[in-house]
Parts: C-alpha cells; structure tokens; sequence
C-alpha cells in the first residue's frame, strides 16, 4: 500500500448498474432435475460398486458396510444437486456480453422454499441417526450363546501387542501370545488395555476399534465369520514406532484354536506358530514379535531405525548378551537411543523355548 | 548507537529475546544453587522458562507495551498524535503499527508465510508417503513434519488470516475509523510470529520436534523430548492472539457501528466475525488450559494425566476438543461471511434469506459447543456419550445447508460474473458440501468406528480446510486484494491459479477416502504395500498442488508492486469499504456515513446502502443508486 | 472528546484533546463504553480458564471418583474460610473507593485504594503460606495437582489484580482521577471483583465440597 494521503476525499460512487436484465431467461427447470436424478442415480451406483472395504472377516463388518451403503445413497445425491446446481447456474445465469451493467432481480427470500430446505435435512439427519443407533446396539450387543463367549485380554505398549488367553479350566496363568489367534464364529470380547500411553486396537477387517487408555478397561467384541490372517493396527499415534506397531489376527477353525490354546498353555508346548508342534522357529518369531519393526536387520531384510542396527551393534556378542539384551531392554541402554522404547516384557510373552530360540536365530545370522 | 538499541523496534527486540534468555537461565542456575543441586545447568529445566520469558521481552521490546507503562507509572502518556499510522513505507510494516489497515496486512502476509512453510513441510510429508518403507527420513521425524505442517496451518495460517481479512475491512464496512483497541490490536499480530517462530525452531530442539500431533494428546505429549514445549508454549501465543483480537472484534461491532448500521444491516462478514469471536472467546481458554496442564505435567511434575496417581488421560481430550471443535468453526464461519460477500456482488442479486444466514451463524456458534466428543468415538469415554454427540453433529448439518441452499438461491437468475474471486467461491460452495458430507458420514459412529484415525479422516481435514476455508480464502485474498493494495491482480493468473488448484487439489485427496476406508491409519511414515500405488498418485498430485500456489505467489507480489492501478469500486459493491478510496484514506473516512438501507440491494432501483454527509449537510450518495445529481455535487 | 479517548486507546487519558486532523470521531453505537464491554468480555475468557480447571477437578474427582482429600491430608478450611473473608472485604473497601473518587472525595479514595490494595496482598501472602505448611506437593497425586492448579491459578489472578490496583493506588496518589474521569479505576475494579467472586467458587469447592 502506498501512503494515500490522509485527505483522500470519497471517490464518488461510479454510476451502478442501474437495469435488470430484461430478457430473463427462461429456466427449463425440469431438465435441470432431469440431470441430477440421473447423475445422483450413477453416483450412487458407482459409490456402491467402488471396492471401498478390506475383506469382512466379522459380523459387524458386514453391518458396517451395509451401513456405509446407505450413506452413500443419502449422501452422493445431496452432493450432486449441489453441483448441478451450480453448473447449470454457471451456464444458464452467466455474464453475457453486453450486460456489464445488469443487475439481476432483487428476490429477498422465500418461506416455503426455506421451510422446505431446512426440514428434509433434518429429517434426514433424524432418520440416519436413528438408523446409526440401532446397528450400534447390534453390534455392540450381547451374543446370545453369552457364555460361550471368548474374552482376550489386549495390552498395548510402545510398540507391540501382546494378548491374553484365559487359561485353561479357568485356573493358572494368563496365556501370553504376540500373535491373536481367534475362532471362527465365537463371539470374542477384547478387554483392551495399555502399558504406557495411548494406542488403539484395529483389526481392519473386523471393522472396529478403540483406544488403549491408561488406567481404564476399554473394549469390544466382534464376531470372526471368515478364516484368514488380517493385520492388526495401531490406530492412535503412540510415538515414534507408531507406524510399526503392526501384527497379525489369524481366524482359524474352532478345533484347530482349541488345539493352538492347549499347546500355548501346555507345560513347554508354546510354539506361537499355527498349532503345529514343530520346534520354535527363530526367523518366524522374529517376524511375529515385530522386531524387524525397530531393528535393522539384514537375514530378516528388516530395516527398522527406531531401535539399534543388530548387525553392527550385535557383533561379537555372547548368546548370554544377546539374551540378556532381549528379557532386559533397558539395562543397557546403546548410545544415542532412549530407555523405555523397547517392550521390557518379552521374557514373559515368549516362552524360555521361544526366547532360546530367538537368541540363535539372531546370534547366527549376525553379519560378519 | 546506544540510542538506536534503545529506541523501540526490532533491534530492541532482538536484544531483548537474549536477554530474557539470559534471564531464564541465570533464574534456573540461582534457584539449582540456592536448591544446593549438582546440576546446575539444565536445559530441560530452563527452556520452558526461556520460552516464556524471551518472547514476552520480545515484545516489549519492539514497543507494543510502551504506551502502557508509562499509563501504568502515572508518567503522562504521550497523547495519540496518530503519527503512527498509515504505512509510507515497507519499514512500517515492520514496527509496532495501530493502523487497523496496516495490521490487516501484516497479518495477511505473515500468515501466508506460515501457509508456504507448512506446505513445505506437507511436501515433505508427501515425499516420504510417496512409497512405503522409510524414504529419507525416521519415525520421529515425519511425527515432526506433519505435526508442525498442522499446528502452522491451523493456528498460524487459517485463524490468523480471518483475523487480518477482517481486520482490514471489518472497521471500514461498519463505518468505524478505526479497532475499538488498536494498541491490543498490534499486540495481538506480535504475537504471531513469535508462536510461529516458536513451532518452526522446535525442528532444532535436542530430540526434534513436536511430534505428537497437532492434537498433542496425553500422556504421550507430557513424556515426549523438549521439542514437545514448543508446541505447549507456542500455542499460549497464538491462542491469547486470537482472544485479543476476538474481543476487539466484538467491542468494535457492538460499540462503533456508523449510525444506522443496525444490527440487520451489518454486511453478512461482520455477522461472521461477529458469531466466530463468540466462539473464539468463549472456547479458546480451553486449549490455553489443556496446555497448561500438560505444561505443569511436564515441568513440575503435575499429575493431572497421571492415571496411576488418579490423574485422567481422556480429560485432556474433553478438554482439548472443547476448544478444538469449535475452532474448526473458527476456521470456517468467517469464511461463510467472504463468500456471501461475493456471490451478492458477483451475482447481482440480494443475498437470499439474509436474516436466515445470519442466524444460522449463530446456530451454528450454540451447536458448536456440544458436539466436541464426535472427535472421541472410539477414545473408550462412557459409551452413553457417544448418541447425544451424534445427534447433535448430525443437526449441525441443518444451519449449514440452510447457508449453501440460500447460496445456491442466490446464484439462481443473477447475472454471475465468473471472474476470479466467483470461481472460488463457487468451488467452494461444491468442494465444502463434500466435506461437509463427509463430516456427516464421520458423525455416524458404527461408520466413524471403522474410519476414525485413518486417511479418511486426513481427506476430511483437506476437504473442509483446503476444500472450505482455504477456499474462501482465496476468494478473499483476490476480492479485496485492489482494496488493500490499490492495485488489480492479473486474471488471467488468477484463473490458472483457480483451475490447476481445484484439479490437483482433488486428485490428492479425493483417492484419501479410499485408502482411509481401506485400512491406512493416519500419522504413519510407512505403510503396507497394498496402498502404494495410490499414495505414488497422491504424492504426484500434492507436488502439482505445491506447484499451483506459486502461481499465486507470483501473481500477488507482482501485481502489487506493478499492477494497473485500482478504481475505488472495481465491483461495484454497495458495502461501505468500497466507498472509499483503493487503498483507503488513511483515517478511512472523512466524516463517519450515515447508513440507510442493507447492504445487498442490487437490483432494488436506487438502492442505498450508505452516505457520506459532510459538514455542510451536503448529502452525497454512496453505495451506488446514486442520482447523477448526487454524484455530480460530490465531485464538487 | 471523549468518544475519541474512549476509541485510540485500552485506556482513557483526559489530555487527549487534539485540534489538528485526525480520524474522525467515531459514532457510538451502544451505551455500554468500549473499556467496560472490552472487560466483561476479558472475564468471560477468564471464567472459561477456570471452567477447564474446574473440568479437569470434574473428571479426577467426580468421574475417578478419587478419594477428596487424598488419604492422609487434610484441607486448612478454616484458615481459608478467614482467608476468604479477607479477601472479600477487599471487595468491599474498593467498592468504597470507587464511591469516594465518584464524589471527588480524594482522601477515602486513596486509603479504600490502599487497603483493598494491602487485603489482597494479605490474601495472596497466607495463601503462599498455606502452600508450606499444607503437607503435600502437586506431584504426590492428582488431588493435589487439583489442588495446587486452581488454587495457584486463582493466586496468579489474584496477582494480576494486585497489579492492577498497584498501578491505580500508584495514580490516585499522584493526584489522577475525579468525579468526572474514573473510568481507570472502574475497570481493574470489575477485574477485582471477579477475582474475588472466582474464588469463593473456588473456596466452596475445593475445600468445603
Ligand atoms: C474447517 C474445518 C472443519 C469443518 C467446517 C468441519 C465440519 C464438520 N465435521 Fe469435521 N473435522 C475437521 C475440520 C472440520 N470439520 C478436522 C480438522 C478434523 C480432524 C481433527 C483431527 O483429529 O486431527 C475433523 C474431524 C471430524 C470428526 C471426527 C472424526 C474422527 O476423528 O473420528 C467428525 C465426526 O463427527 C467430524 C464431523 C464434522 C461435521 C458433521 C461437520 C459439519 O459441520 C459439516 C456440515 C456441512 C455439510 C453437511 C455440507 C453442507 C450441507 C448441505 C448441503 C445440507 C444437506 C446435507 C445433508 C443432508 C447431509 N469432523
Ligand atoms: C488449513 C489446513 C491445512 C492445509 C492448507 C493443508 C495442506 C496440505 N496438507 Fe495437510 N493437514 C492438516 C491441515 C492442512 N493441510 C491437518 C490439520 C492435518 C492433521 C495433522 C495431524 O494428524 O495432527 C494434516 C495432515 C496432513 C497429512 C497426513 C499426515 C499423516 O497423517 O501422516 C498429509 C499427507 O498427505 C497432508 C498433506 C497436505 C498437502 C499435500 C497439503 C497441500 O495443500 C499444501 C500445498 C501448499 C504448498 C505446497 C505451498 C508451498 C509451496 C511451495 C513452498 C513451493 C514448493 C513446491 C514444491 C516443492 C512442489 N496433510
Ligand atoms: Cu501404538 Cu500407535
Ligand atoms: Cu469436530
């Protein structure tokens, strides 16, 4: 802005438009909803058609995604009728030549109209929420078969999920496992919780999720209706290993689960690997602890930064070390990493067997 | 010399920041020793007080609280002589200014430079995304990049820039000569760049920056490194910037109208910054507090969020959201005022149900306030929440479709000039009922469940934000721009600006829904696979996006310095900033209007909105519909 | 003029009569003066603030349901309750004071200045004293983060008043003010007052709930 100076008398208003555009043109109205019943009707096709979801492995995801339907046939009309609106008005209502000065009529409102657009929304709205509120009360309902219900307990902590079988006939300890194996066609109830600070559990394919919040039980309960492994999620930002911070829900057979809990709590029977009794494989557990997730690791062509290099920073190392390194992160701590990063918890998720196991695989394949 | 470091301005300014420095860390080392600690210099014990302290010197140095101190000692203050306003040269753009003209602009620019920095950083962002694994940088890193990206966006591009728009036409559409606080309004801008500055430097801050989000939620916020106070403390500047000027908004609008500037004749701007003031100062302290509790749970050991001393992580989100949802309010309804500005003007025609629009706003402003938890639908809060916050979210819908269907009505039958500012605003019109449509579909909990923290939620933010008021944004910035600067911009730039914009803007976050239904979560620098090809095509299309507001860049800097000159009314508007000179006298107005009728009469034969009655009692017409005799005695 | 002084500046200065050209005087469109509105405005911010902290003592000690106060420690509310009663005098002198400038009465202006002034600081003094001798720290648990939080939150305000009124008891003894321009002393009064009021909430919650 350049200094005006501070007289700077009003300019004098320029003579405004001062007519109508007389020759209004008539607006063929039945052609433009013509055109917008039509493009809302392909719009809503297309938004059905579109492959929007991952697999539905639950119940509630084939809830979920019939709701999602609905939306789109609510929702893809109002957006066209926005649009056409505005195009047609963009051709019919534009600026020709030789109206520079034209003013368009003076229309203030009209009741009806403004009635009309203010109800349909909200009952719209009314309609969609009631719809929302009873698939919510679906989904989140009971089972019937209550009992038969299986509960996991579901500890979230910076970066690894660990899960929680009740033991067997309801007596001993906990059964602890990376991985989340689940029957098919058991309702399961998860009872989430978390070491540290926010995370959230997701299984995409379950459609559902919630956060893992310090000092408080939160949960939910889904129903696996189709056999399959699918990612688990970390879906609340939980620090630096956030993105990594990803593992496996296998949904298997009821008997083969069965099989894969009595083996897990079994006497020295935990394999953690599809209930076969095959001896704990070093390189799957590995994958299936997520440690290739924070650790550069080239057998594993792993190339994690938030934890040391164990190529580099392993070398020469005892199998005691090595050991030690896993059950006890935080005793000693590599230059330039933090403490409390590392799950502290691994000499009790895995069996002594796993962890042996683990110890070779890592101490062979060290480079050099 | 010495008289020159002494002299209020950026140099005193400059030495002041290290001397409140200096003072934060001889007050940690005297307190350690008086304390008998070993350690006594400890940056994580002094950089919160630095933080403080530096920033608050910084301003006093430049100048902004001269005039109250020596109101505060009892000295006589220095009688405003008004030298210090008006800008006549860059240099006063860079002092302590009272001008509400030239504040409009630094506010504008500043903003803006925070917009090119954070889209910097969202280029960044989008180069790690373009293909999954770990591109150039780590985890802890691109936390950084899109947590800066959002907190500059939001709290140092988007409000402030409402609040410089406003600034600059506010007082000149309602007949006032000025900010009812001018001294406050100043100090609310210097403000500014400090907490922009602030979030910008967390990048050197031992551990990196912020990386928490620009939700900052805790506990993760209070056990994060140093970097995290940058953010805490920044936030403090930018929210007691926004309250001041939010006041000085409302006591200006209640207390300086021209006369006759009922409150049904205030043009649809003013009732937007009206209804958005409201909510800035009614919800703001809330964030202020959040951080204030994460501050004295970081440095003093506070355990508000402390869950096994009894503290309570989801207050922080009740809390935060409190704020936080309104402010995504904040972020819009000013913008609602632009574009109704527009479509009158470019429509030629009356705005359609004006009383309607105007209440809507304030609907809007009430509902605001008690839907905050739809951000918490899976936070695992009480259950029971979640149905009253879907509902009312869901009402929401209401007051804002009555805002865009009067628009649409108002586009209907006129006579559209579809230059620059039109294209915007109409893009806006489609583009934020997409959004907008999505927000609704996020409402619905057994859909938002599925989609909450994912891409899906990353296109919403973009399709209201960028989509919304980024939009309006633009439309602004051209519409007023020969008013601000006495220059027009080019159109034919402005065009190119507009489509390439809304074409690359779509193809980077249109395919966002799909991933994010999919399954990609947000806030991650490395994905599966699957997604791959997508993000390659939404990384290519940011860089278009990145590569469309150089355009714009362009055409305002050279516009500006080398533009054809501006007429006072290129438009043809009726509202009262437009009566006046392009740019404005520097008092605005010789003599206060009288103003007699609304402000969007087009079409209504001799319509008018304002007059200038001189002392001479010499009615001239303003506001165009003048008679030829009018305008011929005011030449005179 | 003093539309204009009530328009350029946060504060109104009787010696801001100017012949030369300026901006012109701006129309007054309501009957409330800009400071006084700017104020109540100010306050409803500032009730916001203490509404977040009084959110945050909602969800630890209504939604946790923690034990109030925690085991072991009580709450002084008898010295507070005297502590309080100062604290609302000062209320009562300033208003006195505000009186005594209305009626140009110089003497009772500066000695109500004065001692509402000298209660508030008493005020803030037992408080900090309270502080030492309470017997836990805001990081032994959330009662006490609750605790130290509004209280000291009050206390700042409390010192933001002070200030206030040091700077207004500093200009009635330089001879400022009369029964025609008091407008500097009504508005950090109505600061004060809320200070005062904020903490009888205060007062009754923490302590007497
Ligand atoms: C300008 C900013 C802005 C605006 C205006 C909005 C507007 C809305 N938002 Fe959005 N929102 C954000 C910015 C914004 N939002 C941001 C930044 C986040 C993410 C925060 C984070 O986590 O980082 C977010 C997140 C967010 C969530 C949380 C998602 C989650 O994290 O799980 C929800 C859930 O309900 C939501 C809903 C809505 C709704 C219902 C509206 C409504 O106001 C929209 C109303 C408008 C329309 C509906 C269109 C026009 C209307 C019509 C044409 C009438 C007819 C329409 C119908 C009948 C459908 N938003
Ligand atoms: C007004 C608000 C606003 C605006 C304008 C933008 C603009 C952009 N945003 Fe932003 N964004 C947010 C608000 C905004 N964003 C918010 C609130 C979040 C959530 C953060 C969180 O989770 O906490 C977010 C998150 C977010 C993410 C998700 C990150 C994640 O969850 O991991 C992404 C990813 O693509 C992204 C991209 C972009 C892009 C490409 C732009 C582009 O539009 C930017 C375009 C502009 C420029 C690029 C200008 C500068 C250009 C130059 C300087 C020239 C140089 C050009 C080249 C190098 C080509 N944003
Ligand atoms: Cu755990 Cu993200
Ligand atoms: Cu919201």
């Amino acid at each position: 802005m350049d200094g005006t100076e501070e007289t700077g008398q009003q300019e004098p208003a320029p003579p405004a438009s001062e007519q109508l555009r007389v020759a209004e043109r008539s607006a063929p109205l039945g052609v433009i909803v013509a055109i917008a019943v039509v493009a809302s009707i392909l719009g809503v096709i297309l938004g059905v058609l579109i492959n929007w979801f991952p697999v539905a492995a639950s119940s509630q995801a084939k809830q979920v995604d019939t709701f999602y339907d609905v939306l789109i046939g609510a929702s893809v009309p109002v957006f066209v009728a926005v649009t056409a609106v505005v195009l047609y008005c963009c051709y019919q209502f534009r600026l020709r030549p030789g109206e520079e000065d034209m003013d368009g009529p003076p229309i203030h409102g009209n009741t009806r109209l403004e009635v009309i657009w203010t109800t349909i929304p909200a009952l719209m709205m009314l309609a969609l929420c009631s719809y929302a509120y009873v698939e919510l009360h679906n989904a989140e309902k009971a089972p019937a078969a209550a009992q038969r219900e299986l509960h996991v307990r579901v500890v979230g902590q910076q970066f690894t999920w660990t899960f929680y079988y009740p033991p067997a006939q309801g007596r001993g300890k906990e059964i602890a496992s990376p991985q989340l194996y689940l029957p098919k066609g058991r309702s399961v109830k998860f009872k989430v919780q978390t070491k540290d600070v926010l995370h959230d559990f997701w299984v995409p394919a379950f459609r559902w999720k919630i956060d893992a919040v310090p000092g408080v039980n939160t949960g939910y309960r889904v129903t696996p209706t189709r056999l399959g492994s699918y990612p688990v999620v970390c879906a609340e930002l939980c620090g630096l290993g956030h993105a990594v911070m990803r593992q496996t829900a296998h949904v298997v057979p009821e008997a083969e689960f069965e099989d894969w809990l009595a083996k897990k709590g079994g006497p020295g029977g935990a394999t953690g690997g599809g209930g076969k009794a095959a001896a704990p494989d070093g390189k799957a557990l590995f994958a299936a602890n997520g440690c290739g997730g924070c650790h550069t690791f080239a057998a594993a062509g792993s190339s994690g930064t938030t934890g040391p290099d164990l190529d580099t920073g392993l070398k020469g190392q005892t199998a005691a070390q090595i050991k030690a390194d896993i059950v006890n992160p935080n005793a000693e701590i590599t230059k330039g990493y933090g403490a409390n990063i590392m799950p502290p918890n691994f000499g009790q998720s895995l069996s002594p067997a796993e962890i042996d196991a683990l110890v070779k695989y890592i101490q062979q394949n060290v480079k050099g | 010399m010495t008289a020159r470091l002494k002299q209020p301005g950026l140099l005193r300014g400059g030495w002041a920041i290290l001397a409140g420095i200096a003072f934060a860390i001889v007050l940690d080392v005297a307190i350690r020793a008086a304390y008998s600690e070993k350690d006594l210099f400890v940056v994580q014990a002094w950089t919160p007080i630095a933080l403080l302290a530096s920033p608050l010197a910084f301003l006093v140095g430049i100048g902004a609280f001269d005039y109250w101190f020596y109101w505060a000692a009892g000295r006589p203050t220095r009688a405003e002589d008004h030298s210090s306003h008006g800008a006549h040269s860059w240099r006063d753009y860079f002092r302590v200014n009272t001008d509400h003209k030239v504040i409009g602009v630094q506010y504008v620019v500043t903003s803006f430079f925070f917009m090119f920095v954070g889209g910097l950083l969202a280029m960044l962002v989008r180069a790690e995304l373009a293909a999954p694994g770990a591109q150039f940088v780590s985890g802890n890193t691109y936390n950084g990049l899109f947590s800066v990206h959002a907190s500059l966006m939001i709290f140092l591009f988007v409000i402030p820039v409402f609040a410089g728009l406003a600034n600059f036409v506010l007082p000149l559409m309602i007949g006032a000569p000025d900010m009812a606080f001018p001294r406050l309004n100043a100090l609310s801008f210097w403000m500014l760049p400090v907490a922009g500055a602030m979030m910008i430097l967390s990048f050197l801050a031992p551990g990196g920056s912020f990386a928490t989000g620009w939700t900052a939620y805790a506990p993760l916020s209070t056990d994060t490194p140093i970097g995290q106070l940058f953010f805490t403390i920044g936030v403090q500047f930018a929210g007691a910037s926004s309250i001041a000027t939010a006041l000085n908004f409302l006591v200006t609008i209640i207390t300086m109208r021209a006369p006759g500037m009922s409150f049904w004749r205030m043009p649809l701007l003013v009732w937007a910054n009206f209804s958005t003031s409201l909510l800035v100062v009614i919800a703001t302290p809330f964030i202020a507090a959040s951080q204030f509790f994460v501050l004295l749970d970081r440095s003093l050991g506070f355990r508000f969020f402390d869950a096994g001393a009894g503290g309570d992580p989801l207050m922080y989100q009740h809390v935060f959201w409190f704020y936080s949802h309104p402010a995504v309010y904040i972020m819009m309804l000013p913008g609602f005022g632009i574009i109704s500005e527009i479509i009158s003007v470019k429509a030629r025609k009356p705005i359609f149900g004006y009383r309607m629009m105007a209440f809507s706003l304030l609907a809007i402003v009430l509902l605001g306030f008690t839907v905050w938890a739809h951000h918490m639908f899976v936070s695992g809060m009480q259950p029971w929440i979640r149905i009253p916050m879907m509902i009312t979210t869901a009402i929401i819908a209401v007051p804002t479709g009555i805002k865009i269907f009067s628009w649409l009505a108002t586009l209907w039958k006129g006579v559209l000039h579809l230059d620059t500012p039109m294209l915007w605003a109409l893009g806006f019109l489609t583009m934020f009922t997409l959004g907008g449509i999505s927000g609704v579909m996020l409402a619905m909990i057994p859909f938002d469940i599925h989609v909450s923290d994912t891409y899906f939620i990353v296109a919403h933010i973009h399709y209201v934000l960028f989509g919304g008021s980024m939009f309006t944004i633009f439309a602004g910035v051209y519409y007023w721009f020969p008013k601000m600067t006495g220059r027009m911009f080019d159109e034919r730039l402005g065009k190119l600006h507009f489509w390439s914009t809304f074409i690359s803007f779509n193809a980077t976050f249109a395919p966002m829904h799909l991933i994010g239904i999919q399954g990609m979560p947000r806030r991650v620098f490395d994905y599966s696979e699957q997604y791959a090809s997508w993000n390659l095509f939404i990384s290519i299309s940011s860089f278009f996006l990145g590569l469309s507001s150089l355009v714009f860049l362009y055409n305002m800097v050279s516009s500006w310095r080398s533009g054809p000159r501006a007429p006072s009314n290129p438009w043809k508007a009726l509202t009262l900033e437009w009566q006046v000179s392009s740019p404005p006298p520097i008092f605005n107005f010789d003599h206060i209007p009288t103003v007699v009728g609304g402000p969007y009469e087009y079409g209504v034969p001799g319509a008018v909105h304002g007059i200038f009655k001189p002392a001479e009692e010499e009615a001239t017409v303003a506001g165009g519909k003048g008679t030829d005799d009018a305008s011929k005695k005011a030449e005179a | 003029m003093s539309s204009i002084a009530g328009t350029t500046g946060a504060v109104p200065h009787a010696d801001d009569v100017h012949d030369h050209h300026g901006p012109p005087p701006a129309n007054r469109s309501s009957r409330v003066d800009p400071q006084t509105l700017g104020m109540y405005l100010f306050i409803i911010s500032e009730i916001m603030v203490f509404g977040a902290f009084f959110t945050a003592y909602f969800f630890i000690r209504v939604v946790g349901g923690v034990e109030w106060p925690a085991a072991g420690t009580a709450l002084p509310k008898i010295v507070a309750g005297v502590n309080t009663a100062i604290l609302v005098s000062s209320s009562f002198t300033l208003h006195w004071a505000e009186t005594c400038i209305k009626s140009d009465n110089r003497f009772g202006f500066k000695a109500g200045m004065l001692t509402t002034f000298l209660l508030g600081c008493t005020f803030l003094f037992i408080q900090i004293n309270e502080y030492f001798n309470i017997g836990f720290a805001p990081h032994d648990h959330a009662q006490g983060s609750i605790f130290y939080g509004l209280t000291g939150l009050h206390g700042a305000h409390v010192f933001i008043g002070l200030t206030l009124l040091a700077m207004v008891t500093t200009r009635a003894f330089k001879g400022h003010f009369s029964s025609t321009a008091h407008r500097g002393v009504e508005v950090p009064g109505i600061y004060w007052h809320f200070v005062d009021v904020m903490w009888i909430v205060v007062y009754l919650t923490i302590y007497i709930l």
